[in-house]
């Protein structure tokens, strides 16, 4: 049976009891604004108390994200969110643990650790804000950059295809995926709330623009006129190959809400942790008895 | 009788030599040997030549020995391949399989004249009884414990438990090649006899073990409760026996994707509020080396072992060196001192592993063990570590006062801030690998990120007067000196037993914690020397380095230096030391009188 380290009994929580005092970096009128905003209500919803939620990031604008709020933060190094998240809800399993960081954090430096944590399933929620674009550093290629364009470090425009989230994740086995925007909250939050309760491991790809850095078609104003909610397609979000088909278009088209929910999730991965634990546990053994296991056996 | 013996044995893969190896080990311990067998194979995944040294004494065996008392050759090729690690001498006895072709005054051993050179028929005698050439370890097993009274009931009952599942017909099969070996040794006794004589009276049962089993246990007994890493050899047993026991215990592991994930895992756990361990060697320690930085700045306590061993790059990953310490002392970006601990043998593993977990909790720091793979991976029957000298230390956590205003990073005089966990409520603050203030608020200042740094160099002033990190031996006021960490270590007691023998006014320091550097303790050991050695094996004497950077080492104490795979003998720093002392003779330097 899937379980998830969801609400025991929900406490009233508002979104500012998960606002923290500190003051964004960001410039403004950056999606991240949005983004976090979003995630206040979701946690909001959730009724988890702050102390009992860790969120963790890793380096880039977005990834300034946990201190902005009021849980437990871990603000890591460049990509390595994913591999101390998974350590924190391994060892231990009772608390909600939020990742998140920039595309180029997520799919570039870090890229190596998505497939291991999708196909791990450790119950984690991990958002990508993804802005097409290096922002801390100024203006590079990033690994969603689509070809053609021009940055700072790719002057005559970039020769590369883009990596597409959605496909790379869902190519993985990943169980829960969807993509949101700030461009409507009210759908960002509830994404959040869902992949927060969805058991197992969760991807939230949020279209969050760079407004220094960002090409203009990126920008919130234009994406209220791209976007198009999956549910407005009619989209059966339990069918794994319509949602493969629909994340082609990545890059093309704004598509939002939920790609892939499996409809009948397995067991996390603390769930067999916990069963180990249960078989193999032995009480009686003090730390004295490990040295048992060096006794000479004929 | 002899006191003790040292056996070489070599021969191809399928020949079962480290089974044998295995067997007397065991053998030997259950009688209450004390015991150390080191295993060394070619480079081929499977297959290929394999050999194994074992020395046995009534006493604790300090090194592998130098040359052997006995050596055995199943085949002379694979014998050969081994030179320098199974070295003869003109004591030796040499056993070795007609089926070679090669008569006794023939053997391809050049340079020495063994004592005795004794040709069997290993393998004829094991088709002979048992029909099958499989059984030629076992043949050996009888031939040894016949020739020298090596524990023969505990090698039969082994053979029995070993063979148990394979069936009554092969448990039967080896027992009479047992047979068979100890009737020939005894119907042809050596000309050169010499028994092991009986273990002390009382002596207990032995445990055996290695260093990267021992090193685990050791975390087992801190009380890690998660282990993250990617498997590397030389320490991947580490991993093994956790994925074993740690369950057991109500920890948990993970083999990651790689080893930055392996030590992020662990960083994780650590912010989670357990204890955590990751394993490596050297490559995988570069690949780290980030993540070390990011639990130093964010205070997160953390157990890194290094079983070092050849480098640089993929280097000579079976073979052990010591040339990972500049590495591990000095590898962090920006101003970060970890501390870095040396366990001597494989019984030393297990107390270190505690004390680096101990270091870790109390100071909030990554600590790293370099162990290495002579270590890591040899044998050793050794007495069961005395617990009741071990504490085990728990992070200071914040009280229910100091949760009402809570900070994380306060300044405090000894740098040590309360450390609060997720789920800790009222606890909850950013960690960080940004500079931040003592509240965990990212900052830029520089009045703030140079008192940090303070305070996290601070923490760490306290280990510098651990004079129980250290093991000295011999006279107080000695004019030579020796100076080893790690598995040297043992080679170097034992040369300081040999030139105490020889006359010689000598004495040895050993460190167990080798960064930060002691300096009081340095100080205090060198005020008497004039002349000595800083043993180890690295190219550049990277300890002896490390040591000069913060002590005024006497100048006559030199640099003995040596990559890994090249033997060190305790001979040869007895010949280096009796020269440093002649000279000192010829100078008129005083000598001081040993004690």
């Amino acid at each position: 049976m899937a379980t998830s380290a969801l609400p025991r009994a929900a406490e009233a929580f508002v979104a500012k009891d998960f606002k923290s005092e500190l003051k964004p970096i960001w410039c403004p009128g950056c999606g991240d604004f949005g983004v976090v905003q979003a995630i206040y209500r979701a946690l909001a919803a959730i009724g988890r108390p702050p102390h009992e939620i860790a969120f963790v990031s890793g380096i880039g604008c977005s990834s300034r994200i946990p201190g902005y709020t009021t849980a437990y933060g871990f603000n890591t190094v460049h990509g390595r969110a994913l591999p101390i998240a998974q350590g924190i809800k391994l060892a231990s399993p009772e608390l909600l643990v939020l990742v998140a960081g920039g595309d180029g954090d997520g799919f570039s430096i870090g890229g190596g650790h998505v497939a291991h944590a999708v196909r791990r399933n450790i119950d984690l929620t991990y958002i990508i804000m993804d802005n097409q674009i290096y922002g801390l550093t100024k203006g590079q290629l990033s690994p969603t950059s689509p070809r053609g364009l021009r940055t700072a470090s790719s002057t005559y425009g970039s020769m590369e295809d883009p990596v597409n989230p959605l496909l790379y994740v869902l190519g993985y086995g990943a169980r829960f995926v969807a993509q949101g925007t700030p461009a409507d909250m009210g759908q960002l939050s509830k994404l959040i709330e869902e992949g927060i309760r969805f058991p197992g491991f969760a991807f939230i790809n949020v279209q969050s623009p760079c407004v220094t850095y960002g090409e203009p078609e990126t920008q919130l104003k234009a994406q209220k006129q791209r976007m198009e909610t999956l549910e407005s397609l009619g989209h059966d979000p339990s069918d794994r190959i319509k949602a493969m088909e629909l994340a082609q278009h990545y890059g093309e088209k704004l598509h939002t809400g939920v790609f892939y929910r499996d409809p009948a999730p397995p067991p996390p991965y603390s769930h067999y942790v916990a069963e180990r634990q249960g078989e193999l546990r032995d009480d009686t053994l003090t730390r004295e008895h490990i040295l048992d296991v060096f006794l000479p056996r004929e | 009788m002899t006191s003790e013996l040292t056996i070489g044995m070599a021969g191809s893969g399928g020949d079962g030599i480290v089974s044998a190896g295995d067997s007397l080990m065991t053998a030997l311990a259950l009688a209450g040997y004390h015991a150390m067998l080191t295993k060394s194979f070619g480079p081929q995944i499977r297959g290929g030549e394999s050999s194994f040294r074992l020395r046995v004494s009534t006493r604790p065996v300090l090194s592998p020995g130098g040359t052997l008392d006995v050596a055995v050759a199943l085949n002379w090729d694979d014998f050969l391949k081994f030179g320098g690690e199974l070295p003869l001498d003109g004591h030796s006895v040499v056993i070795y399989d007609e089926n070679t072709g090669v008569a006794p005054d023939k053997i391809p051993v050049t340079g020495v004249k063994p004592a005795e050179v004794v040709m069997v028929g290993i393998e004829a005698m094991a088709k002979n009884t048992v029909g099958s050439e499989k059984a030629k370890n076992t043949i050996v097993l009888g031939l040894m414990a016949g020739w020298f009274g090596l524990a023969p009931e505990n090698i039969r009952a082994g053979l029995r438990k070993r063979f148990a599942k394979k069936g009554e017909e092969i448990v039967a099969r080896n027992e009479r090649a047992f047979e068979a070996g100890l009737a020939w040794a005894r119907e042809h006794p050596l000309r050169h006899a010499r028994t092991l004589g009986p273990a002390p009276e009382g002596a207990s049962t032995k445990l055996v073990t290695d260093g990267n089993d021992l090193c685990a246990a050791g975390a087992i007994y801190a009380g890690c409760e998660f282990f993250g890493g990617y498997p590397i050899t030389p320490s991947s047993e580490i991993m093994h026996f956790l994925n074993r026991e740690i369950w057991k215990y109500g920890g948990t592991m993970l083999q990651c994707e790689d080893e930055i994930a392996g030590i992020g895992a662990c960083v994780g756990a650590s912010f989670a509020g357990k204890k955590a361990l990751t394993a490596t060697s050297g490559p995988g320690m570069s690949l780290k080396t980030e993540m070390l930085g990011l639990a130093t700045i964010a205070e997160l306590p953390l157990v890194v072992v290094n079983v070092q061993r050849g480098g640089p790059s993929t280097g000579i990953p079976t073979k052990s060196e010591q040339s990972d310490l500049f590495q591990a002392a000095f590898s962090a970006h920006g101003d970060a001192v970890r501390p870095v601990l040396a366990p001597i043998n494989v019984a030393d593993t297990f107390p270190i592993t505690v004390e680096a977990f101990n270091i870790a909790e109390k100071y909030q720091t990554p600590v790293i063990i370099l162990s290495d793979q002579e270590i890591s991976q040899r044998k050793e029957a050794i007495d069961r570590p005395d617990t009741s000298s071990l504490r085990v230390e728990r992070r200071r956590v914040p009280n229910q006062q100091e949760l009402e205003h809570y900070v994380r990073f306060r300044i405090t005089e000894s740098g040590v801030s309360p450390i609060s966990h997720p789920g800790m409520k009222g606890g909850n603050y950013l960690a960080s690998g940004i500079e931040h203030t003592e509240s965990g608020a990212p900052t830029a200042s520089g009045l703030v990120h140079s008192k940090m740094n303070d305070k996290r160099l601070r923490k760490l002033g306290p280990l510098k007067s651990r004079a129980d990190l250290f093991l000295t031996e011999g006279p107080a006021h000695a004019s030579l000196a020796l100076v080893a960490w790690g598995s040297i270590s043992g080679l170097a007691l034992e040369a300081l037993q040999l030139s105490h023998r020889a006359g010689l006014d000598v004495k040895l320091l050993v460190p167990r914690l080798l960064y930060p550097v002691a300096e009081e303790v340095y100080r205090e050991f060198f005020a008497s020397v004039k002349r000595g050695l800083v043993v180890e094996q690295s190219h550049q004497g990277q300890l002896y380095r490390v040591i000069r950077m913060f002590v005024d080492m006497p100048a006559g104490v030199e640099s003995f230096a040596r990559s890994g795979s090249n033997p060190i003998s305790p001979v040869e720093l007895v010949e280096r030391l009796r020269s440093q002392a002649r000279e000192l003779l010829a100078n008129r330097e005083p000598v001081s009188q040993a004690e």
